[in-house]
């Protein structure tokens, strides 16, 4: 393309290049110019079409070298020169010059385009942080407009097309996990939503909550799933956490404050197989298990080794769960 | 006010950024001849104008005013049969400050409009101040515009339909071409583009004076251009409206017109002036002012979005008053 005098045209690669598209960028990015305006600039400057994509924030801008926005279903040819935005990144920034030896003048353009890209992304889109305290919360408020939530799940890299759960930790703030969770160790009790499209998270996060509560502070029951729950959750409404717990807690309570033991004991009756499965649980003999359920059955009021006491003792030890404040 | 001008858009800031080495703010009478033989104006003949074989182009020599030499007309028609009837014509003058320039400068402008529109491309060669002062740039232009409409016929043209356009010099050319026409009855035109036109001599708006020194044509450049053009009377009491249009008392019964400038170019306060006394005289017209636009930036930085604004404005405004 002939330049003519005056009009703004490609770039001769001559050493002289170099440094107008430095001024050219950093005059944009110095008044703050947003991405098609970046995009723009390569394109016009390299005299082919350019284009960015994105993924993890879902950009995705094609520009030719005329200026015009044109984006192409055609995913960039490898061949193109590119650039990432970050240093170890993958390309994101193409110049759709295909079969060209590289060219000094097409680097500094990917250069100094791809920097105030970056710069620009990271102030409007964020530099996708995973546990970005606000855009979680964000992510999670029912009460927030879809367009708010769309946008915090760009900003911590969610593709909103994906599954992923909610996590209430009882320390801390809360989490958002892919689908596929892996039972990382938890510092402490933590309830875990079940996976669902990214702008139902909400629905996730009530659900972890709930799940929350069912958690105990005994290694290997920290962590509740909202899914494994069932019709147990439903016992969630039916006790307010603080509140004066029903007579069954109570009497464990009272039962509990006697001996060290009595609530590991019953704990390990309520959640094994067999009595058998217990005493090994807890490490006693068989026998040692039988003289202590015979006591503890002594202050509790009611029998444990029958099916519908030990569901009774089952109920109660979840009902104490539900009542802690 | 402020002297404080507009910040210029930043694709345009970034634009002049570049150009800035070619295009400088300021113009003194004595830089006229350095540009008028610099590259600039030699790479335009270079142009396509037949863009890709669309039009065929043809220079011819028509009468220029009495007693005044020929004047060259640059005819650009399209090759294939008109699609429907006799096609518009858009008779161009170019810019320059009234002192430099040739019928090819900015034509590309009108040529892609006219590719749109399927129209006939007519542009002015004019005589150049100051070598020729006022009047001999405007009656070059209105001899053409008079041509032009008597031949309509040979072009395949619609007499009824002609729209005169301009930048800049240009604009300013045709807005008193506009009154000419309406003061003589002259050659029936039904639309004025200007494009941020050159129309007060007096130089002493607000945006003459904050433009003053950065951009693109500022107020010492605008002062060269108008003293080449009306030498001492410049300013004073006693400038035609054929030479300003900004001086003509009355603006009724002028053609529709479609008026653009930058919010940040010298021309800014004369323009929207403008506009606003053809509303006030019972008169059509369209006013765009683009934000942090510098003078003909959509010709500096066609690529730019504002640039891309100001030109799909300009042609949907066309298609609206030739109904295509």
């Amino acid at each position: 393309m002939k330049e003519l005098a005056g009009r703004l045209t490609a770039l001769d690669p001559d050493a002289g290049a170099a440094v107008q598209v430095i001024a050219y960028f950093d005059r944009l990015a110095e008044s703050r110019a947003g991405l098609e305006a970046l995009v723009r600039g390569a394109a016009v400057l390299a005299g082919v079409p350019a284009r960015l994509f994105d993924g993890e924030r879902r950009v995705q801008v094609r520009v030719e070298a005329d200026g015009t926005r044109r984006d192409s279903p055609v995913p960039p040819d490898p061949a193109w020169p590119s650039a990432a935005l970050s240093p170890d990144g993958v390309p994101a920034l193409w110049l759709e010059r295909a079969g060209a030896a590289p060219s000094v003048v097409d680097a500094v353009i990917l250069e100094r385009a791809a920097g105030a890209v970056r710069q620009v992304l990271d102030r409007t889109r964020g530099r996708a942080p995973a546990d970005d305290p606000a855009s979680v919360e964000t992510l999670l408020d029912a009460t927030a407009p879809e367009s708010a939530r769309l946008h915090a799940a760009r900003r911590l890299g969610l593709d909103p097309t994906a599954r992923a759960r909610a996590l209430a930790p009882a320390y801390g703030p809360p989490r958002i996990a892919p689908e596929q969770t892996t039972d990382e160790p938890h510092p402490g009790r933590v309830g875990v939503g079940p996976a669902v499209p990214v702008l139902r998270l909400p629905e996730s996060w009530a659900a972890a909550r709930v799940a929350l509560r069912f958690a105990s502070e005994e290694p290997g029951r920290r962590v509740v799933h909202a899914e494994e729950l069932g019709g147990l959750a439903l016992l969630a409404d039916l006790v307010a956490p603080g509140a004066e717990p029903p007579a069954d807690v109570r009497a464990l309570e009272a039962a509990a404050a006697t001996a060290p033991w009595l609530l590991a004991t019953l704990d390990a009756v309520a959640s094994t197989t067999s009595l058998r499965a217990a005493a090994t649980e807890i490490n006693v003999h068989h026998s040692t298990l039988q003289d202590r359920l015979a006591h503890a059955e002594h202050l509790l009021g009611w029998p444990v080794r029958t099916p519908q006491g030990r569901f009774r003792l089952q109920l109660a030890l979840t009902l104490r769960h539900l009542a802690r404040a | 006010m402020s002297l404080v001008p507009p910040p210029f858009d930043p694709e345009l800031a970034a634009a002049l950024e570049l150009i800035k080495d070619v295009i400088s703010p300021g113009l003194t009478l004595d830089q006229i001849d350095e540009i008028r033989q610099g590259p600039g104006i030699a790479l335009l003949a270079e142009l396509d104008l037949t863009l890709d074989g669309f039009f065929e182009v043809e220079d011819r020599k028509v009468p220029g005013p009495e007693g005044a030499p020929e004047i060259s007309l640059l005819i650009c028609r399209p090759t294939a049969a008109p699609a429907s009837g006799p096609r518009p014509v858009i008779y161009h003058v170019h810019g320059g400050g009234m002192v430099i320039g040739n019928n090819r400068v900015g034509v590309d402008v009108p040529l892609a409009w006219a590719k749109e529109v399927d129209a006939v491309v007519v542009s002015v060669e004019y005589r150049l101040a100051p070598e020729h002062p006022h009047p001999a740039p405007v009656e070059d232009v209105y001899a053409g515009l008079v041509w032009t409409a008597e031949h309509v016929a040979e072009l395949d043209a619609d007499p009824e339909r002609i729209v005169i356009a301009g930048a800049s010099a240009g604009g300013g050319l045709s807005a008193a071409l506009a009154l000419l026409a309406r003061d003589r009855k002259g050659p029936q035109v039904i639309g004025q583009v200007l494009m941020c036109p050159m129309l007060d001599d007096r130089n002493d708006t607000p945006s003459a004076h904050q433009m003053a020194g950065v951009g693109v044509w500022d107020r010492t450049a605008n002062e060269t251009g108008w003293s080449a053009l009306l030498g001492e009377a410049r300013g004073g009491p006693d400038v035609p409206a054929y030479a300003a249009p900004a001086r003509a008392e009355d603006l009724s019964g002028l053609p529709p017109a479609f008026l653009d400038v930058g919010s940040a170019e010298t021309f800014r306060d004369e323009v929207v002036a403008y506009a606003s006394r053809i509303w006030q005289a019972g008169g059509v017209a369209e006013l765009h002012v683009w934000p942090g636009g510098f003078h003909g930036f959509d010709g500096f930085a066609p690529q730019a979005a504002v640039s891309q604004a100001a030109r799909a404005a300009q042609l949907r405004w066309l298609r609206r008053l030739l109904g295509s």
